[in-house]
């Protein structure tokens, strides 16, 4: 089919339980012991197609968001490799680089940019990312004053218009009111016909089984099962009721 | 094959950190001839000029003062220079003088406000003591400030040599790809420079912005907040306190702009990773572009603090002349500094949650050894301000960037050079160590 968007090979991280350290603590323990360290990705490997969506599940602490972050960027892992081959993945989460003092028009700027688009295309999409929100006259009010649905809604609205390549999804589609719910359900129907790449984890197992081409499933880090969406997610629930 | 080019590197490497051992201890004991000294004596009449000779200093026959066809000379302060023209050894105010001065040629002696006048008939002379020459010969002899200066040259030029070293290796050695080499992680610096550059400067816009957005009186506060400041320096220092020092007022607050500039990028920078968690968790972005948007934003600030300060230095009446131009030099040793403290402190403050602390008590204490409200040079004793105006950078930048402003004095050079290659040196440090880690903040936070 199509072209390889993502290759994931034999993934791991560790979170080294160093955590935060006083001087106090520094100076009397010298440096943290080998045994310290936490495996919260243990090889795993899969890859994406083109224009594919692929679901996420496994239970809480299982690695799904650390494994999202290393794919964008935000930290490399510690054995195997991420490849992206060259497109630009995007977080979605809550309010990235949000300053509450500031307007929802330079919050959208600011967001634009952190994801690594040029300050002119954000510039250029600012109407249809204001419009999508919802936001109407409070676009250009401080955003501390946004409900906290409001202040979700925008953020979402920023990730969802500004095209990245990639974009991963880590249980946002459950904001706002139920309008805005359905326009993001729309929104999602839409990307998922457009050619984008989304990775999305979730619990939903019914917005699962809607969007997705396949489902990955991960448990305490360890690689469970990869395949066809009806597949995974019966034998992910027959496990989960134990 | 590869091995043995590792162990080359590694013997090359060797050599610069012995050779640069070798050059402070040859630097520390070396046995120098007396020097020539330069005297300025500052007047109300210019500047003017005396040259001793070490050949000069060592017969001791220079006790008078002579000054041709004036009735009356007002000296303000004597500088002596070494070797190095810039290089100030020792500055005496006029209270300092008077207490060398032994007897008048036909004439008077008498205190004013901001100098002391000798008069005479038709010229002006005037004898020192023995207590003055003894104190000019042991300046001609002592080399501290030189040694100190030419040490911190050698251990910064032997950092750089380290440096360039491992550049080389790394582009010898191409299988090396870790992208920890000083080619790529410089060309990634400025890469990413050039990429989050709209970025940078749009956050730091828009957060001055936030910052006074709904307060009623806006983007005055810019204005108005350094010149209650100034108001404050004023009345306090310049009335109450009434020090010594010409123009109290603009001399503690052009310093005081300075060292705010330096302080609140170092504070910030020790709980920048904490702080941003809502950006570096959720993207990817070079940890040192916040801290330069930070940087950016107090420069803005920076900025309109600066017309406050020019506005203070018309109503003085303060001398500017050529030398004024030093004080960009000195901004920029400061910002480099800055940067490079700042991002060595980022990624330990990562780890270490009360480090802020210590870095708070830190920059505390620095500021009051730094001559922020008074003047190194004449006030510390001897050899203390030498060794605070070479050791301590921001005495150094602070005194450096005042004299040039309120005293048209050039900056003492080789010191300003020695902290702008340790800068640099820092600079690299702190980009490399927080690329090579910054992967696991994230995790930590």
């Amino acid at each position: 089919m199509g072209d390889i968007a993502l290759e994931v090979e034999h993934v791991s991280i560790d979170y080294r339980n160093l955590m935060h350290m006083s001087l106090h603590q520094g100076l009397l323990r010298g440096d943290v012991k080998r045994a310290d360290i936490i495996r919260a990705v243990n090889d795993v490997s899969f890859t994406v197609e083109k224009g594919k969506i692929l679901g996420i599940v496994g239970r809480n602490g299982s690695g799904k968001t650390t494994l999202l972050r290393s794919i964008a960027g935000i930290f490399r892992p510690d054995e195997g490799y991420i490849d992206t081959k060259g497109n630009r993945v995007s977080l979605m989460a809550i309010g990235i680089g949000f300053n509450a003092s500031n307007t929802g028009r330079e919050n959208i700027l600011k967001s634009g940019m952190l994801l690594g688009c040029e300050l002119n295309y954000v510039k250029e999409h600012m109407e249809e990312i204001i419009e999508f929100s919802e936001l109407g006259d409070f676009i250009d009010r401080p955003v501390r004053t946004y409900s906290s649905g409001m202040y979700s809604k925008l953020s979402f609205a920023v990730t969802a218009i500004l095209d990245t390549d990639i974009m991963l999804v880590d249980e946002v589609l459950s904001v706002g009111d139920e309008h805005f719910r359905k326009k993001s359900y729309a929104k999602m129907e839409e990307l998922m016909m457009s050619n984008r790449t989304v990775l999305i984890v979730s619990h939903a197992t019914e917005t699962l089984k809607k969007f997705c081409d396949s489902i990955l499933w991960i448990n305490d880090g360890n690689f469970m099962r990869l395949g066809d969406t009806e597949d995974v997610l019966s034998e992910y629930d027959e496990f989960m009721k134990l | 094959m590869n091995e043995r080019m590792k162990k080359i590197f590694g013997l090359a490497r060797l050599f610069v950190v012995i050779m640069g051992i070798i050059g402070t201890i040859v630097i520390a004991v070396y046995q120098f001839d007396n020097r020539n000294i330069k005297m300025t004596l500052v007047t109300d009449e210019g500047n003017q000029h005396i040259f001793l000779s070490n050949d000069f200093i060592a017969d001791g026959q220079f006790e008078t003062f002579l000054f041709e066809d004036v009735n009356e000379i007002k000296l303000k302060k004597i500088r002596f220079y070494g070797n190095w023209e810039s290089i100030l050894l020792k500055e005496l105010n006029f209270g300092g003088i008077a207490t060398y001065v032994s007897t008048v040629d036909g004439g008077t002696m008498n205190w004013e406000e901001d100098g002391i006048v000798f008069t005479g008939d038709g010229k002006v002379s005037f004898v020192m003591d023995t207590l003055f020459v003894e104190m000019v010969q042991e300046l001609s002899a002592s080399f501290l400030q030189e040694r100190i200066v030419m040490i911190g040259l050698v251990i910064a030029i032997a950092a750089m040599a380290v440096i360039i070293c491992n550049g080389i290796q790394e582009k010898c050695m191409a299988d090396n790809r870790d992208n920890h080499g000083p080619i790529s992680e410089m060309s990634r610096f400025f890469r990413d420079i050039r990429h989050y550059w709209q970025y940078m400067v749009f956050s730091a816009r828009a957060d001055l912005k936030a910052e006074v957005a709904d307060s009623y009186l806006n983007r005055l506060w810019w204005l108005l907040e350094p010149f209650f400041n100034m108001l404050v320096y004023v009345i306090v220092f310049g009335q109450v306190m009434g020090s010594s020092v010409e123009n109290y007022a603009t001399f503690v607050f052009s310093a005081l702009l300075m060292w705010n500039f330096f302080n609140k990028i170092v504070g910030y920078s020790v709980k920048l990773v904490r702080s941003n968690k809502d950006i570096v968790t959720k993207v990817y972005i070079p940890k040192f572009i916040i801290l330069m948007s930070n940087m950016i934003l107090n420069f803005m600030k920076l900025l309109f603090s600066m017309i406050v300060l020019i506005v203070m230095m018309i109503l003085f009446r303060v001398h500017i002349g050529i030398n004024i131009f030093w004080f960009f030099p000195a901004y920029i040793v400061m910002m480099m500094l800055a940067f490079g403290a700042g991002m060595i402190f980022l990624h330990f403050g990562v780890y270490v949650d009360d480090l802020s602390y210590a870095v708070g008590i830190l920059l505390n204490m620095l500021m009051f050894l730094s001559g922020i409200f008074y003047d190194v040079m004449t006030t510390l004793p001897e050899p203390l301000n030498g060794i605070m105006i070479c050791l301590n950078p921001a005495a150094m930048f602070v005194d450096t960037m005042r004299q040039a402003l309120l005293n048209n004095v050039a900056a003492n050079l080789p010191v300003l050079g020695m902290w702008f290659l340790i800068g640099a040196v820092m600079c690299y440090i702190g980009v490399h160590i927080v690329y090579k880690n910054e992967n696991s903040y994230v995790k930590v936070v």
